[in-house]
């Protein structure tokens, strides 16, 4: 372990990826497979595997820390599920993941220690993954670690990290426990760390193939990959689950489940009308699908919830499409409120109506009578 | 007095606990454990509909993934009087069993295993050996010396880069690692093997729930549709593959995690003396078969073990408001009417109050009082 | 019957709506009719249980088309409502919609108070006339306004993601301020009930201040004309809400 103190030099003399799979008994050929397979997934040109294949055999494993706050580590899970590259070899073979509560022999002061080891050795270096949210209430108690609060870990580690990954919803926007009345005041993560960058990798939890990518994609170009708006990969989160969900030709078509047992579920047409929140969720289950393709939730029957959508569980109700209001008790949506002021309308203009004749009746009297005298005027 | 030791982050679980113990003339005196984070989700529920509350409710853990939905699922079911037809339950046992299957391994080999298997030791293993022993265990294929050979090879490398990873700081070489270098490098082959077996078997639960983690749930049933005579649907395409899911996850349990757990089990032999708990056990039941009310139908049964007397199984009824009851007196939290009080989980509250020291602290004062946030409905749940 | 005829006004025509208003109102009655229709039904589709194929049928990719169809058309014909607020006459300029007066304001009151209170009112509020929009009217109309260009923004925002012209692209950065997509189509859609009670109340008091005043209120959207009493015309030096100096 001593074997490199401070040292960015050092950390670059270590073997390269290259090393390493010649080391493990492939040839260059399978080699250069691997990376043309790399270049495929990240969807770029050909002519760019050879950078691909250059960026693995000069750099060495990069040190990850992963922490964890308010979460249900359904994000370590998803990333252990992914299929390419599969689990065992991001971690034997392309990071160095010191520290991560689910995974790590290393408990308690020894646990803490690694952390520290890393901070200090790959100053500006590792890469900072977080999974969860900080609850900001009660001067953080609601989550503490080593008897140290959430923020005040999230501050010291974040500090020089080279950039900040938010993994799933719960570091990206609060997820579950940020909805209403959001009791802890769980914060998304790029409301904390400032001045640096933080990929929000959003989703509950996110496909492992879209965390695996996120972190093929850095340690391959040695930047973060391209970021929309909201900060989160365009790879992964450009387009509506929507614009490339199979059942979309139903949509077209107007033809929709009504309910889980009828006979258009039987039938796969489109979940919108059971609440499908697909229109409104950028995430890539279209294409890639879960758990390396065998499915996604529309196939299996179930509308999409949104899981990557900002505050999706604040938006609505998971099973109407109409868009329901908080505060008028979980039976109102937009349309019976609208319906009821329809109905107000009328009434009140009814009653106006009324009203009008009754108190402008001289006014209305006098342009009758007017036009009455006029009508004479001309026939005489 | 002894002395305190606190291990604090204990690792290797889902959420954020704390350990501490006194320690005199090297044995634990006593401990003290401290969830350490919570959510809250109990709060954020009210009011919203009972159909989407499974959605919130499994997301208090996503590795045993799935449980909590299920759990919601039927308790709105009970609560509405919803009889959910046959294939739905089924469908649900299925994924439930997948989970079930899932867990036990993930747990033994990468939640558990680093407190046995010595990884670095395990580079001294003869791979030839190991392989030899392997084969007397089980008819698992993957057992050549070669295959060992290369796993070693592999870690070797790892080792020697000085970037230990996940196995950094570890307890390598301690004496409490009682598994002959052989026996270690199975462990480990088989750590990473099962991380790869892992990521298969919940296929099942993407065919039935669309995804894992967090498969979707439905009040009422399922939402995939069975339906043999359509692409959408469950036909036979997707019965097959389940087919095989399930076939290969037995297989893989059958011949690596249960000779492993043996063989392990076998070198740690005075571990079983250790622990234990009060002695008292108690089962919900669960893999119905006709509805989850009629607790007879249950193909795991329900009941209560006390003393460890195992000749003796009790009924429970979950809905007696004496048997289950929840505990806050050792719990951040507070209750109305008296916190020595204990409350049905039907009559919980959720009212937080934080009395531990400030943080960043060094112990939690155990002398007046130990507190846990509750988490998982972990609050204390004594039966009767 | 002389005492009948002295009552008998002498009314003056004025020209208050020009042509282009007055297409732009029907342009707008006609698109929004069919932005709400094919809106509900992009909101809340029709149970279709019948056993036709998908290859078959295009129905809500028709109602889609329609409603981004007449999306374009309603928003180009805003803009160039807003463009005839600087070009048009006094009845159209921008001034009658946005209150910078005190004779603004004391319309204002005066309207709620004779016409929407139904009070009595004094002499000189009895007799107050407008012959462009009232002062409530234009206020109003300025608040449509902008519920027009919020429903720009939240369609041309959600459009935006399946657009492939860069025009609706422009417009891509409003889910991203709102957080996504999800809130955005709820704005639209709770925005469009704003425009169905509008659309009643206004067309409500169309109708009434033609049957309490006599001016021409409802044709006047036709041909452009209201007739005025001359007297009236005289004695009150009928002025906009904001009159031009
Ligand atoms: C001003 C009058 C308009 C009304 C009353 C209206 C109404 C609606 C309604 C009710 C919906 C359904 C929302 C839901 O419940 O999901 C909708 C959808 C939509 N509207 Fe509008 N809209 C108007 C103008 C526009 C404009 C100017 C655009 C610009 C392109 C637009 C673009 C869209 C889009 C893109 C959708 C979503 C359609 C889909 O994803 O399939 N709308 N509109
Ligand atoms: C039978 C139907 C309708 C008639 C006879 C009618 C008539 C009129 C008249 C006379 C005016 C000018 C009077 C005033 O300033 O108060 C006007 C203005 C206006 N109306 Fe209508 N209207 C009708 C329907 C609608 C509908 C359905 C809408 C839209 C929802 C609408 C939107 C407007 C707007 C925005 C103005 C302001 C025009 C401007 O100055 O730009 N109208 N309408
Ligand atoms: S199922 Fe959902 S995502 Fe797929 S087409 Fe229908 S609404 Fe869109
Ligand atoms: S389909 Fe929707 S809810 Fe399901 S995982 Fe994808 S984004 Fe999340």
């Amino acid at each position: 372990m001593s074997k490199h103190h401070h040292s960015q030099e050092k950390w670059f003399e270590q073997p390269t990826y290259y090393d390493e799979i010649r080391f493990k008994g492939y040839s260059r050929r399978d080699f250069m497979k691997f990376a043309s397979m790399m270049a495929a997934f990240i969807g770029l040109e050909t002519s760019a595997i050879g950078q691909v294949a250059k960026a693995m055999e000069t750099k060495p494993r990069l040190p990850v820390i992963w922490l964890h706050f308010q979460e249900c580590t359904c994000c370590s899970e998803s990333f252990i599920r992914s299929s390419h590259p599969i689990v065992a070899d991001i971690l034997l073979d392309k990071i160095s993941l010191d520290y991560s509560e689910t995974l790590m022999a290393a408990s308690g002061t020894q646990a803490e220690a690694a952390l520290k080891n890393t901070l200090e050795k790959y100053k500006g270096q590792y890469i900072l993954c977080i999974e969860g949210s900080v609850p900001v209430g009660a001067d953080g108690v609601y989550c503490m670690i080593g008897g140290k609060t959430s923020m005040q870990i999230l501050e010291e580690v974040s500090e020089h990290a080279a950039a900040v990954i938010a993994w799933g919803s719960c570091a990206s926007n609060g997820c579950v426990q940020s909805a209403k009345p959001n009791p802890t005041k769980a914060t998304p993560i790029h409301k904390l760390v400032k001045g640096k960058p933080v990929i929000k990798v959003p989703g509950c939890p996110p496909i492992g193939e879209v965390m695996a990518g996120v972190i093929v994609h850095y340690l391959t170009f040695g930047t973060i990959p391209e970021l929309d708006r909201l900060g989160r990969p365009k790879a992964f989160y450009s387009k509506r689950v929507h614009d490339t969900c199979y059942r979309r030709p139903f949509y077209d078509a107007g033809l929709f489940v009504e309910s889980f047992d009828d006979e258009n579920a039987k039938k796969g047409y489109c979940l919108y009308k059971v609440g499908c929140k697909g229109p409104t969720t950028y995430n890539a289950c279209g294409v890639m699908k879960w758990n390396e393709g065998t499915s996604y939730p529309i196939q299996s029957g179930h509308p999409c919830i949104g899981c990557s959508e900002e505050n999706y569980w604040d938006n609505g109700r998971l099973y109407e499409r109409a868009s329901s209001f908080a505060g008028f008790g979980i039976e109102s949506d937009a349309d019976t409120l609208g319906k009821y002021a329809l109905g107000a309308t009328g009434v009140a203009l009814a009653g106006h109506a009324i009203l009008t004749n009754l108190n402008k009746r001289k006014d209305i009297n006098t342009l009758t009578a007017e036009g009455e005298a006029g009508d004479v005027d001309v026939i005489e | 007095m002894g002395k305190r030791i606190v291990v604090d982050p204990i690792t290797r679980i889902e959420g954020h606990l704390r350990i501490e113990a006194d320690i005199e003339n090297g044995k634990i005196k006593d401990a003290y454990s401290s969830g350490t984070m919570v959510r809250l989700i109990e709060e954020i529920l009210k009011g919203r509909d009972p159909r989407d509350a499974w959605a919130y409710v499994g997301r208090v853990c996503g590795v045993c993934t799935s449980t909590h939905s299920l759990t919601s699922v039927r308790t709105v079911e009970d609560a509405l009087d919803i009889t959910i037809p046959a294939n739905a339950e089924l469908v649900r046992n299925i994924m439930h069993c997948t989970l079930y299957m899932h867990d036990h391994v993930v747990h033994f080999y990468h939640l558990h295993a680093m407190d046995w298997v010595d990884v670095v030791n395990a580079l001294k293993a003869d791979p030839k050996k190991t392989s030899e022993l392997a084969q007397s265990l089980s008819h698992w294929p993957k057992s050549s010396p070669g295959y060992f050979s290369d796993i070693q090879a592999r870690i070797g490398k790892f080792v020697a880069s000085g970037q230990l990873g996940i196995f950094s700081n570890g307890y390598w070489g301690h004496p409490a690692y009682k598994l002959p270098p052989e026996v270690n490098l199975i462990g480990l082959a088989h750590y990473l093997e099962a991380l790869e077996w892992q990521k298969e078997i919940v296929k099942i639960h993407a065919i039935f729930g669309g995804k894992n983690p967090h498969p979707n749930y439905l009040v009422g049933g399922m939402a995939c549709s069975i339906g043999l005579d359509d692409v959408s649907g469950i036909n036979a395409e997707r019965l097959a593959m389940v087919d095989r899911l399930l076939t290969e996850g037995k297989q893989f349990i059958e011949q690596v995690y249960i000779p492993d757990l043996m063989a392990i089990a076998s070198f740690y032999k005075d571990w079983g003396a250790i622990g234990g708990g009060l002695g008292n056990y108690l089962v919900y039941g669960d893999l119905p078969t006709k509805g989850i009310r009629d607790t007879a139908s249950f193909k795991f049964p329900s009941g209560a073990i006390l003393g460890k007397d195992i000749s003796k199984v009790y009924d429970v009824d979950l809905k007696k408001d004496d048997e289950v009851q929840e505990f806050i007196k050792h719990s951040w939290y507070e209750y109305s009417g008296g916190d020595d009080k204990g409350l049905h989980p039907w009559k919980g509250e959720s009212k937080i109050n934080y009395t531990g020291p400030k943080p960043p602290f060094e112990h939690l004062d155990v002398k007046t009082n130990i507190h846990t946030l509750k988490h998982q409905g972990g609050m204390a749940m004594p039966w009767k | 019957m002389a005492e009948k005829l002295l009552r008998v006004h002498r009314l003056r025509r004025i020209y208050v709506w020009e042509l282009p208003v007055r297409i732009y109102h029907w342009i707008n009655v006609l698109v929004l009719l069919v932005l709400i229709v094919t809106g509900f039904y992009i909101g809340n589709p029709l149970a279709l249980m019948s056993g036709k194929e998908a290859s078959e049928v295009y129905t809500m990719g028709w109602f889609r088309f329609l409603h981004f169809a007449a999306a374009y058309i309603f928003f180009f014909n805003f803009v160039f409502r807003i463009y005839w607020g600087f070009a048009g006459n006094k009845y159209a300029n921008w001034k009658q919609f946005i209150p910078t007066t005190k004779t603004f304001w004391k319309e204002l009151k005066t309207v709620l108070k004779m016409d929407i209170l139904l009070m009595k009112g004094n002499k000189e509020e009895r007799e107050h006339l407008t012959i462009g929009h009232n002062a409530l009217a234009g206020l109003t109309y300025f608040g449509t306004f902008l519920a027009f260009l919020l429903q720009c923004l939240t369609g041309f925002g959600l459009y935006a993601s399946m657009a492939s012209w860069w025009f609706p692209k422009l417009f891509a950065w409003v889910p991203f301020v709102l957080g996504g997509d999800i809130l955005t189509r709820q704005i639209h859609h709770w925005t469009m009930w704003f425009f169905i009670l509008f659309a009643v109340i206004h067309v409500y008091l169309v109708f009434y201040h033609d049957y309490v005043e006599g001016r021409g209120e409802i044709s006047s959207m036709g041909g452009g004309w209201k007739f005025i009493e001359e007297d009236y015309f005289e004695k009150n030096k009928p002025h906009t809400p904001n009159p031009e100096k």
